[in-house]
């Protein structure tokens, strides 16, 4: 699915990925974790394509070179980021916006566009899984949204967009433990055989609901240790620091 | 003057003695200083002198009035309707009210001279003008639908001026929404030159829509000049792109107490196209209220305007006055000027401008992107967005919807 080969990004001339190796195979659900400053959100911009970055190195996802393709076509082809900070958009409605959203990517994969009736159909219900008042639906995209309902709110993308593989970064950060359980349950329910995950968080906490295949370390733009998800727990009581 | 005119009275018909003498009057005063330029204050962003140099050849107001094709009227959306071509009256259709209620005609060409002259352009018009609507509401009666005027054109305008005049007056406590609809598909660069005078008495209330159907080379001035008595309402909302080049210039006088008016505006600017809206809004009583919002998204060489003036009035106590413009700019080569101003002889009031310009959120653009949707798209979106605003606040649904998709096909270019 995803094989990242000795990848270095710079920004600003500032060197923050150092060669970073990563293999994810389908329906794999990685999580990476490391102190503030290692590189994480850099990782997870590079791979949805943020203009910025110069960037050596090899990204193939399905037999595709990462590079090669624009930011929007990413998405289409099934790459989806989940935002630590999702925008909010001023004038935007959220129901149009995840209409376009939703039709370019069916258009793009050679699907039939969706009309309003069956757009909304759809959405109500996407929206009825993740616990999301559909009021929320016809208010300016993010406007005036809680932390929590912005997160909820990009699961919903994710799920309406049906990726193959779903970055989360960060998604934890700024939920109480209901939106977290109901966040953990839309991931787990689109789990299966076929998709895969990279999670970036700093806590145990989302990886006690969502459970992750590998836990990778990175730190100073490295992964320096890779294990299961006891790995989790085990950073939980040593801290970073105590990693060789 | 380097423009070469060949305006005639003559051609126009039917005109009395007392006529021609007093159009004559007024070319003649026209002559004397031409079109206006930009050592003019009022149309320092706008020098319309130097624009038709550039663009026109011997001037004429010779014309027919057949129109270039048949009236098509708006589909689902019920409304009535006054059809114009090149600003002359040829049908109208009030099939959804109560005939008596309605009075309209061609508009007096007589009344053409009351007026103190604003500019050389009204003295144009004074002089040259083919005649336009009449139209007046019986006290209390409320239109059912929206009336439509439409405005078409007739083949063969290029090099040519249209004058026209209409006047609207509402009685006390009438209600009307009324949409401008201008539809031209002819490649003709022409100029029309437009006066409304509205009035609106007490407690009457009055939505007055601009909106541009089609991309268009024609250069239009309009001039709006509206009285309003006791507690009367007074909406504008400018949806006029498309045009090559627009003035539109707004006079209000809010002479009795509670009175209220605004101006919304959402332009999408391409090309060259080059509009400018001009407000004045007089606070002439106390207790009014005026808002203004004026939305301008630019691209390519395109040029926005806004210059707007409140002045408050000494009695003019407890006046609301508010004013705001904001431009999107998406090219290094287009351009958006404003001028606000505002001019205060009451202590107890409220007023307050701004004036913002700035790019496209490029972190939008990338958020939007990231869920597949191309760069062009997104940026729709975002433009959608930020014109949208204005029409917020109407509360009729179908109209809403109506102007939403106006809106949409304005952003697209047509």
């Amino acid at each position: 699915m995803l094989k990242i080969k000795n990848l270095k990004a710079t920004i600003n001339e500032k060197l923050i990925l150092k060669g970073l190796d990563l293999e994810i195979k389908p329906g794999e659900v990685h999580a990476i974790m490391g102190p503030n400053g290692s590189g994480k959100s850099t990782l997870a911009n590079v791979l949805s394509g943020k203009n910025g970055y110069e960037i050596e190195g090899e990204i193939n996802f399905d037999g595709m070179n990462l590079n090669d393709l624009k930011i929007e076509e990413r998405a289409q082809k099934g790459i989806f980021l989940a935002f630590q900070y999702p925008l909010e958009i001023p004038g935007v409605n959220t129901n149009i916006f995840l209409k376009t959203s939703l039709n370019s990517v069916r258009k793009a994969r050679g699907e039939k566009e969706l009309d309003t009736l069956t757009f909304l159909k759809l959405i109500k219900e996407k929206a009825k899984e993740l616990n999301i008042d559909e009021k929320f639906l016809s208010r300016q995209l993010n406007v005036g949204f809680s932390g929590g309902e912005k997160k909820k709110n990009e699961i919903l993308q994710m799920k309406l967009l049906e990726p193959k593989f779903s970055i989360l970064d960060e998604t934890d950060s700024g939920l109480d433990i209901d939106a977290l359980r109901i966040v953990a349950d839309g991931v787990n329910s689109y789990k299966n055989k076929e998709n895969s995950f990279l999670i970036i968080t700093h806590y145990q906490r989302l990886l006690d609901y969502i459970k992750p295949d590998y836990i990778h370390v990175l730190s100073a733009g490295k992964i320096i240790k890779t294990g299961n998800a006891d790995l989790g727990k085990q950073l939980e009581e040593t801290g970073y620091t105590n990693l060789s | 003057m380097n423009q070469s005119y060949d305006f005639s009275i003559e051609k126009i018909k039917n005109l009395s003695l007392k006529e021609k003498i007093l159009r004559q009057k007024n070319l003649d005063l026209f002559y004397e200083s031409g079109f206006p330029d930009k050592r003019v204050e009022d149309w320092k962003f706008t020098d319309l002198s130097l624009i038709l140099n550039k663009n026109f050849e011997n001037i004429s107001n010779d014309i027919n009035f057949e129109p270039n094709k048949e009236l098509e009227t708006i589909k689902n959306f019920e409304h009535n309707y006054i059809f114009l071509t090149n600003g002359k009256m040829i049908s109208t259709n009030f099939e959804h009210e109560e005939k008596s209620k309605i009075l309209i005609k061609d508009y007096n060409r007589l009344e053409t001279t009351n007026i103190d002259p604003l500019n050389t352009l009204e003295l144009l018009n004074n002089a040259l003008s083919l005649g336009g609507f009449s139209l007046e509401i019986i006290k209390n009666y409320k239109l059912k639908k929206p009336l439509v005027v439409y405005n078409y054109f007739s083949v063969g305008l290029k090099n040519k001026i249209l004058n026209n005049k209409n006047s609207i007056k509402l009685n006390e406590g009438s209600e009307l929404i009324l949409i401008d609809y201008n539809e031209d598909n002819t490649q003709d660069n022409f100029i029309k030159n437009t006066i409304d005078i509205v009035s609106l008495d007490k407690n009457a209330s009055l939505k007055n829509i601009l909106i541009q159907n089609s991309k268009c080379n024609g250069h239009f001035y309009k001039y709006i000049k509206s009285s309003l008595e006791g507690s009367s309402s007074y909406e504008n909302y400018i949806l006029s792109s498309g045009l090559k080049l627009n003035k539109i210039e707004i006079e209000t006088n809010l002479n009795k107490d509670n009175c209220s008016c605004s101006i919304y505006s959402a332009l999408n600017l391409l090309e060259d196209q080059h509009q400018e809206i001009k407000t004045r809004i007089n606070h002439n009583s106390p207790n009014c209220k005026s808002y203004q919002k004026i939305k301008n998204v630019l691209d390519d060489k395109s040029k926005g305007v806004y210059q707007g003036k409140i002045f408050v009035e000494k009695v003019a106590q407890k006046t609301d006055a508010y004013q705001l413009s904001k431009a999107l700019i998406l090219s290094d080569e287009a351009e958006f000027d404003a001028k606000p101003e505002l001019e205060i002889y009451a202590d107890d009031v409220k007023c307050s401008h701004g004036s913002t310009s700035g790019s496209i959120d490029s972190d939008a653009v990338h958020y939007l992107m990231t869920r597949g949707i191309p760069k062009k798209e997104a940026v729709k979106l975002l433009i959608n967005g930020f014109l949208n605003e204005v029409l917020e606040t109407i509360a009729n649904k179908d109209l809403k919807i109506f102007l939403e998709k106006v809106l949409e096909r304005q952003i697209n270019g047509y």
